[in-house]
């Protein structure tokens, strides 16, 4: 569809309606306070009696939360990344754990993260036993027994690596010496808290999404799917994004924003394409365009007042007139000094007259002159110069230089009857005819073009005064060239950035054949000369291969952009059909530009304003990112969608047992990522579609997706699933770190 | 040397408070030594298991026939050793195939078959490898790689698809290295190896 088709007309411009954007501020991960220890949680713990209280660790890879078996909520909440460095000048070391990383720049330059970039597996235990060393700390752990002595139950991806889980089980028992420890998966223990019992678990969480399918409280691991996408996956998408949307954003994007940025203005869409296809349309575009005002520095511009600027001119005017005055005094001084010089000159030439030729050659030679000739022509020199000096200074019209009626005498006469002096007064005679003659040409050319010109407008005015139609046709014709000139141009100028196009290969060529001593065309003809240069079309092939030569191109640019501006006057002034809106400038306006919408919303944009300069634009990107969980494929993944999992667990895994109802009618949510609006409604559309006729689906999200899962492994804790399934110390020592009790919220042994 | 400021003071008391290096640990085990080279990646991981497997499997000559991957599936596990006979029976024959599993590669296969013949546990497991989605089935809807808007058109030059020709302008002014950094956002991008 063409979205141009749906922009309104005209007459209801949007600069006029628009309210200025409401400004959204970008927020990262920042130092938050201190958190102190809590000894009384620990007290409490003791007086509860042994086996009856664990400390619970939701081990995710967004944060880690810890707490308490007995209480409602856990106490701590740590992003798993831990720095660690050497203060040079105090020659002391320095760890920080969860966000106390961000209070100091060191620190955040030596982050490090506890899992494997996007995924739920620990890969850093250094990092992981800081994050534990913080947990006790925090907990009040006085370690009396010189260990950790309460129970950890403790969460784990789906299908954790062995070796993973080994390598927590050894440093749970051999580093903190903890009584017993048991394992469970964060999804399945949210499940449990929400009081699931059979049912399909769709767990979006940080690092990845997972589909369990649960049947009687006991989860089937086999069929659990696992997409590999979540909440930092699409924080990195969007900052993809972003950055190409905005290549020299001045501002700094980093993903710590992005993951705030999708949780604060992406929703999913209920029906993906149909909204896509309208989401930079102009109805109700301010309202989907969410602006980010990044930090910035207005540049401030002293503004002038009125007052001052006046002020400032008439300064200007008032020097400019004391220096025509200096100049017009030193003119007259000069002119003075002038008028002099020629009364003594002519005094002289006066003195010269009765003499003899000794005595004029006698004076001549006072005056450094050669003979009467010079002198004379001194006298006419300065008397020249002063007429013109005087003119000046009245301002009046430049005195037409008088032609000197010189005498070309001598130019009819016979070299052979001159003597030197004679030959070069001729020499000098035949130059100054040329010249005089060379200037009268010329303006007797100039006149003949300025006569054609107006001739031209006579017969141009007289022809759209009897033929508008044809004239104007005419004029239509013209613009439409200008234009396909100007396209063509630029087209010439994008090919020559490629090598490969015909316009780069035939430049290529026609240099080869310059540089070629034999051109292999002229030798065909069987011609040696090649003529080159006779026409004068042959030089323009150096116009043609010059490339990157800016200033030629510039003048043929101004050229065609002025003939179209007349043209485009012309029309707009005779052509009643032709109105602003047919003009190049009104069609490549901005109102028009469905990139504009993209990049700037439905304001016009001012590349001078600091403050749009540094705003991020938000609207399309605000439903493509969480799509990428329905539509993999948008992002690259070579992965199934959620829709497609878990139709294909219900109706093919399941198919046939009489399972498959129960738990279609128990689709849960749960996971940091699941929040998005419109989750459920879209996941149960997309399962209904494809699903039979008449099942009875029902979707529903867990009380809280992020804190349940730790809400559940409390729970779990200290009930008989728990005593169970934790493996104790001794069992421990006896059976090795490879040894896991499988139990029903937990992974299985493999 | 300079004289701290109040707010560089303050900012030292700070990261002091907030410090735990120097906080005594009594709950750690002091004797606690772990190893060097415990920081992996999961392909390490992987890598590593699969070369024990390799490595447990070969001295034992004589289960090289019976190793050899049978269409048969389930009752080749049988011989290998005696002692981990089944305890679970296969499961259950109304469920289907697993889809992803049948959509893995051969050395994923050959890795998951040589766990499970290792012999402690015969029903299938859910690895960390066989629990990933397969690619889908489903026929991919085409979106614009600029705007996002859904795309008809691709460019063949630069292999991005575009929405509409303002776009495509747009498309045209890019670079080769930008252009690639599209594709890249949607996985299509040529990689050199």
């Amino acid at each position: 569809m063409v979205p141009s088709a749906t922009w309104p007309p005209q007459d209801c411009r949007p600069e006029a309606s628009i309210l200025p954007p409401h400004l959204y501020y970008p927020k990262e991960a920042h130092y938050e306070k201190f958190t102190g220890t809590d000894h009384s949680g620990y007290q409490h713990a003791k007086s509860r009696g042994v086996g009856r209280t664990a400390i619970v660790i939701d081990n995710g890879s967004s944060s880690l939360r810890a707490g308490w078996s007995f209480e409602e909520n856990p106490r701590l909440s740590v992003a798993p990344i831990f720095a660690k460095y050497k203060e040079r000048k105090l020659n002391k070391h320095y760890s920080f754990v969860g966000a106390d990383v961000y209070s100091d720049t060191t620190a955040k330059s030596h982050m490090r993260h506890a899992f494997e970039a996007g995924t739920g597996i620990v890969a850093n235990w250094d990092v992981m036993e800081s994050l534990l060393d913080y947990v006790f700390l925090k907990m009040g752990i006085d370690g009396a027994s010189g260990g950790v002595d309460m129970p950890i139950v403790m969460t784990e991806a789906v299908a954790n690596l062995p070796y993973a889980r080994k390598s927590m089980t050894e440093i749970m028992f051999e580093c903190y010496s903890v009584p017993s420890l048991a394992y469970g998966i964060d999804s399945l223990f949210s499940y449990d808290y929400n009081n699931g019992k059979t049912g399909l678990v769709v767990s979006s969480s940080h690092s990845s999404t997972h589909i369990i399918p649960v049947l009687k409280q006991k989860a089937m691991l086999i069929q659990a799917t696992r997409l590999n996408w979540g909440g930092l996956q699409s924080a990195e998408y969007l900052q993809k994004l972003l950055r190409l949307k905005y290549p020299i954003f001045p501002g700094k994007i980093n993903a710590s924003q992005m993951e705030y940025l999708i949780r604060d203005h992406c929703y999913l869409s209920q029906d993906y394409d149909q909204e896509l296809s309208k989401y930079l349309d102009w109805t109700g575009l301010e309202d989907r365009d969410h602006v980010i005002q990044y930090p910035y520095t207005e540049v401030i511009e002293v503004q002038k007042s009125e007052e001052e600027l006046a002020r400032a001119a008439e300064k200007r005017k008032e020097s400019g007139r004391r220096l025509q005055e200096q100049a017009a005094k030193m003119r007259l001084e000069k002119l003075i000094l002038k008028e002099e010089e020629l009364e003594y000159y002519r005094d002289v030439q006066r003195r010269i007259i009765d003499q003899t030729k000794k005595e004029i050659k006698r004076i001549l030679d006072a005056e450094d002159m050669k003979d009467e000739v010079a002198l004379e022509r001194t006298i006419k020199e300065l008397d020249k110069s002063i007429r013109e000096a005087r003119q000046k200074n009245i301002g009046g019209d430049p005195i037409e230089e008088e032609v000197e009626e010189s005498n070309y005498s001598l130019l009819d006469t016979p070299d052979d009857q001159l003597d030197e002096a004679g030959l070069k007064q001729k020499r000098h005679q035949r130059l100054m005819k040329s010249s005089v003659e060379a200037r009268q040409r010329a303006k007797a050319e100039k006149e003949a073009e300025k006569a054609r010109i107006e001739e031209e407008q006579r017969l141009d005015d007289e022809k759209r005064e009897t033929d508008i139609k044809g004239w104007l046709a005419q004029r239509r014709n013209a613009l439409a060239e200008t234009k396909a000139k100007m396209k063509d141009r630029d087209r010439l100028k994008a090919d020559l950035g490629n090598r490969k196009s015909l316009a780069s290969q035939i430049r290529m060529k026609s240099i080869a054949n310059l540089a070629s001593d034999a051109p292999t065309k002229k030798r065909r003809r069987g011609n040696d000369d090649d003529n080159f240069g006779a026409n004068d079309d042959d030089w323009g092939v150096y116009r043609q291969i010059a490339v990157g030569d800016a200033s030629g191109e510039d003048e043929e640019e101004e050229d065609l952009g002025a003939t179209l501006k007349t043209l485009e006057a012309d029309l707009l002034r005779y052509d009643p059909d032709f109105t602003e809106q047919h003009t190049l400038e009104a069609q490549t306006d901005w109102t028009k530009s469905l990139i504009h919408a993209f990049l700037r919303g439905p304001r016009p944009f001012d590349s001078t304003s600091q403050a749009e300069v540094h705003q991020l634009h938000l609207n399309v990107e605000r439903i493509r990112v969480p799509e990428v969980i329905f539509q993999p494929t948008i992002a690259g993944v070579d992965q199934a969608g959620i829709v497609e999992i878990a139709a294909d667990i219900l109706t093919h895994r399941l198919n046939g047992s009489s399972a498959q109802e129960d738990v279609l009618r128990d689709v849960f949510l749960t996971g940091g990522n699941s929040l998005f609006r419109n989750f459920d409604e879209r996941l149960r559309e997309g399962l209904r579609g494809m699903l039979p006729a008449g099942s009875p689906l029902v979707t529903r999200r867990a009380k809280d997706a992020v804190l349940d899962p730790w809400r559940g492994a409390a729970k779990w804790a200290g009930g008989g699933g728990w005593k169970e399934a934790a493996v104790t110390r001794g069992e421990y020592a006896e059976k090795g770190s490879d040894y896991l009790k499988e139990n029903a919220l937990g992974n299985a042994y493999s | 040397m300079t004289v701290p400021t109040a707010e560089a003071i303050a900012h030292q008391e700070l990261i002091d408070k907030l410090d735990i290096h120097s906080i005594q640990k009594p709950f750690r085990n002091p004797h606690w030594k772990p190893n060097q080279r415990r920081n992996k990646n999961i392909k390490t991981i992987l890598g590593d298991a699969v070369r024990k497997e390799v490595s447990s499997l070969m001295p034992t000559k004589d289960n090289s026939g019976a190793a050899t991957p049978s269409p048969a599936g389930g009752s080749s596990t049988t011989s290998i050793s005696g002692s981990s006979t089944p305890a679970n029976p296969p499961p259950s024959t109304t469920l289907q195939p697993n889809l992803a599993q049948a959509s893995r590669n051969l050395s994923k296969l050959v890795l998951e078959r040589n766990m499970r013949t290792s012999g402690v546990s015969t029903a299938p497991n859910a690895t960390y490898m066989n629990i990933e989605s397969a690619p889908s089935l489903a026929h991919g809807r085409h979106y614009c790689d600029i705007t996002g808007l859904p795309a008809s058109y691709t460019d063949p030059k630069t292999r991005l698809r575009y929405h509409d020709k303002e776009v495509f302008g747009v498309v045209r002014t890019l670079g080769q290295s930008v252009a690639e950094q599209y594709l890249e956002a949607r996985g299509a991008h040529t990689v050199l190896k």
